[in-house]
């Protein structure tokens, strides 16, 4: 784990740290809220309130399971591209388009030149830290998924987007920095799309993140790492947390050809599964990635965000993971 | 010069106002177990029928279902099949749609017709001829693991071929005009060509008088171009989106093969223009053997449900504008 780095940031963390992706279901109240807010049949004010009351039980959850780094759990938000489209200039929600089974996402449409309307986050992140004497992650979209989730009817090209949204979503990862995040996620699920592309999504994230003093991760699920591998690790992060549990772990296999210089957050949660793992199967996925890497260089968390699970099943999900560190802390340290 | 607007395949399930809602909502319902799986299947039917009376409204002269009841391209048809089994979510090519791997096990067979009752059903209720499409051989090796059964890739490509021989038999027999087998993997795959090259030939053999299309997209089939048109097929269906030079290769070279020009952009909502095509229609028209199919780059449920229909209705305007009938676009 680059150590030196989290301890000047202020950061001391266990061994195998334990964070989430981001996201947490919404309770059954917040998405009749955000359905009636929708119609016009209740405030800003009151979704708002409703907002809190629903990070809070997030928050108190993600303490009393222990984990060492929180989120907000992204209740105030829909889909994690749409919420910046949404707000950012030159780009509008477009209509729905399908992700898989029945899940969809309202794809943006960039119409022109995009721009940081002003702190997105940042006082989500602010709420939630001050309740909390745990740290709180800072989150944000990349720009290579925000160009390759959207449709573009303004640039030229994939890559003259893709670099003009980071500059400006750089304003935000700053705005963060100065709140006072010390650890910064950057979603990338689109990463491994076009291999082709790794360099200009390269370029991207330095304008993101170069100069600016926090640990960033960068958070990419469900792609074909292995053809990105082991360019991937060019990118100027310090940490890649990677979906592996839900492909039966066979990512593992590359590091040992290729040795992983990163951190690795290791994802040990299918979050597309309704069933809950048993502390044992999780302990079995953290001694995978143990065998192949050193602990200090592993943090734990699921595969991704856990929004589309019910409050039950991410409760009982996240209690299995916590439970597994534990043993391994136990067995290992 | 007859020129047949045709659609690739998929074609969004669902829209945004809540009356396009209706195959969300069942699918939820069935999840939930509030419907029967009887139950969601007749929603399915209704909204089958919905997007096929869509395209036809549009002006497309041969239709698809939509392939409004598959999960995705793979695990649709490796879901029939013994000896696989389905796996987690990955990443569909360069798409933001996911797709549940196929993971062989031991020596597949099918458990009966897969898309035959799809396409009796599509075609009791259209107006239009219906292409039926089936992911090819090659694509659904390349996107299973394979744990058993086979000793490679290769065998397994060609167990899939005998088993999509089957469907391409009965499609044929129930009067398919067209038949698609989409492998888009082989542009990943520049490679492997003669393999896929084979297993197409075994799925030729059983086509009856059906004409079979081989579709690719999601990538540059310009380098591929001369090898494709030895493939034992009727017409290819092709990406220009992501093949700049595929028009000038075509208007050098010209076509064995009958086509299916994919123009309209199936992952961007810009809608296309004269200028852009026109010019496209000029240079390979003259190098074209018979009837051209025109039509998407790929499948149409990477676009909004309104977007899809306006594409589609722009082709037809740009269709009639070319051929000098009709009003301009």
């Amino acid at each position: 784990m680059n150590h030196a780095k989290l301890r000047s940031l202020g950061l001391d963390l266990p061994v195998l740290p334990t964070s989430t992706v981001g996201s947490f279901p919404k309770p059954p109240y917040l998405v009749d809220a955000r359905a009636r807010f929708a119609r016009n049949q209740i405030t800003r004010n009151e979704l708002e309130r409703l907002e809190k009351q629903a990070s809070e039980f997030w928050l108190r959850t993600q303490e009393e399971v222990d984990l060492d780094l929180l989120v907000d759990g992204e209740q105030y938000r829909g889909d994690m591209v749409a919420y910046f489209a949404e707000v950012m200039g030159g780009m509008r929600v477009g209509g729905l388009v399908r992700s898989y089974g029945n899940r969809y996402y309202h794809k943006p449409v960039i119409v022109g030149e995009v721009r940081w309307p002003g702190p997105l986050t940042v006082d989500w992140w602010r709420w939630t830290q001050a309740q909390t004497s745990k740290p709180v992650k800072g989150m944000v979209t990349g720009p290579y998924t925000i160009m390759d989730w959207s449709f573009n009817e303004a640039y030229p090209t994939r890559h003259a987007a893709c670099l003009a949204l980071a500059r400006e979503i750089r304003k935000e990862v700053e705005a963060l920095v100065e709140a006072g995040a010390k650890v910064i996620q950057i979603d990338e699920p689109a990463l491994s799309v076009r291999p082709e592309e790794l360099s200009f999504a390269t370029e991207a994230m330095n304008l993101l993140t170069e100069g600016l003093s926090a640990y960033f991760v960068i958070h990419a699920c469900y792609g074909a790492f292995e053809t990105i591998y082991p360019d991937m690790l060019a990118l100027p992060v310090d940490n890649l947390d990677l979906a592996i549990s839900n492909s039966g772990l066979d990512l593992l296999n590359i590091f040992e050809r290729d040795p992983f210089t990163k951190d690795l957050s290791l994802g040990v949660l299918d979050v597309h599964s309704h069933r809950i793992e048993s502390p044992t199967e999780v302990k079995e996925r953290i001694m995978r990635g143990v065998g192949v890497l050193p602990k200090e260089q592993i943090w734990v968390d699921p595969d991704c965000g856990l929004k589309t699970r019910t409050v039950e099943e991410t409760v009982g999900k996240l209690r299995a993971m916590q439970a597994a560190v534990r043993q391994v802390r136990a067995g290992a340290v | 010069m007859e020129i047949l607007l045709a659609n690739y395949g998929s074609y969004p399930r669902i829209g945004d106002g809540p009356q396009l809602q209706r195959h969300r909502r069942a699918y939820a319902q069935w999840e939930r177990g509030d419907i029967t799986a009887a139950e969601f299947r007749r929603v399915e039917d209704e909204v089958t029928a919905e997007v096929i009376g869509e395209q036809a409204e549009a002006g497309l002269d041969v239709v698809t279902d939509g392939q409004v009841r598959w999960y995705d391209p793979y695990s649709h048809l490796a879901r029939w099949l013994d000896g696989v089994e389905i796996n987690g979510l990955l990443r569909y090519f360069d798409t933001n749609v996911y797709f549940r791997q196929p993971i062989v096990r031991g020596s597949i067979s099918r458990r009966g017709p897969m898309l035959l009752p799809e396409f009796d059903f599509a075609r009791s209720v259209s107006p239009k001829p219906v292409k039926p499409v089936v992911t090819g051989p090659y694509s659904l090796a390349r996107a299973s693991v394979l744990k058993g059964g086979y000793r490679s890739h290769e065998g397994l490509t060609l167990a899939y071929a005998e088993v999509l021989a089957l469907e391409i038999e009965e499609l044929a027999r129930a009067g398919a005009a067209w038949i698609q087998v989409d492998e888009p993997a082989l542009l990943q795959h520049p490679e492997d060509s003669e393999l896929v090259r084979n297993a197409v030939a075994r799925l030729a053999g059983a086509k009856g008088n059906a004409r079979l299309v081989l579709a690719t997209c999601f990538g540059d089939a310009a380098p591929l171009y001369d090898d494709l048109q030895t493939f034992p097929v009727d017409l290819l269906a092709l990406d220009f989106t992501y093949s700049p030079k595929l028009p000038r290769v075509i208007g050098e070279r010209g076509s064995r093969l009958g086509f299916c020009l994919g123009l309209v952009d199936g992952r961007n909502t810009r809608l296309e223009t004269r200028e852009q095509l026109f010019p496209i229609l000029d240079t390979v028209l003259p190098r074209l053997p018979g009837t051209v199919h025109l039509g998407p780059s790929c499948g149409l449920e990477f676009l909004p449900r309104d977007r899809t229909r306006a594409k589609l209705e722009n082709l037809k305007l740009l269709r009639d504008a070319y051929l000098g009938y009709n009003q301009e676009p």
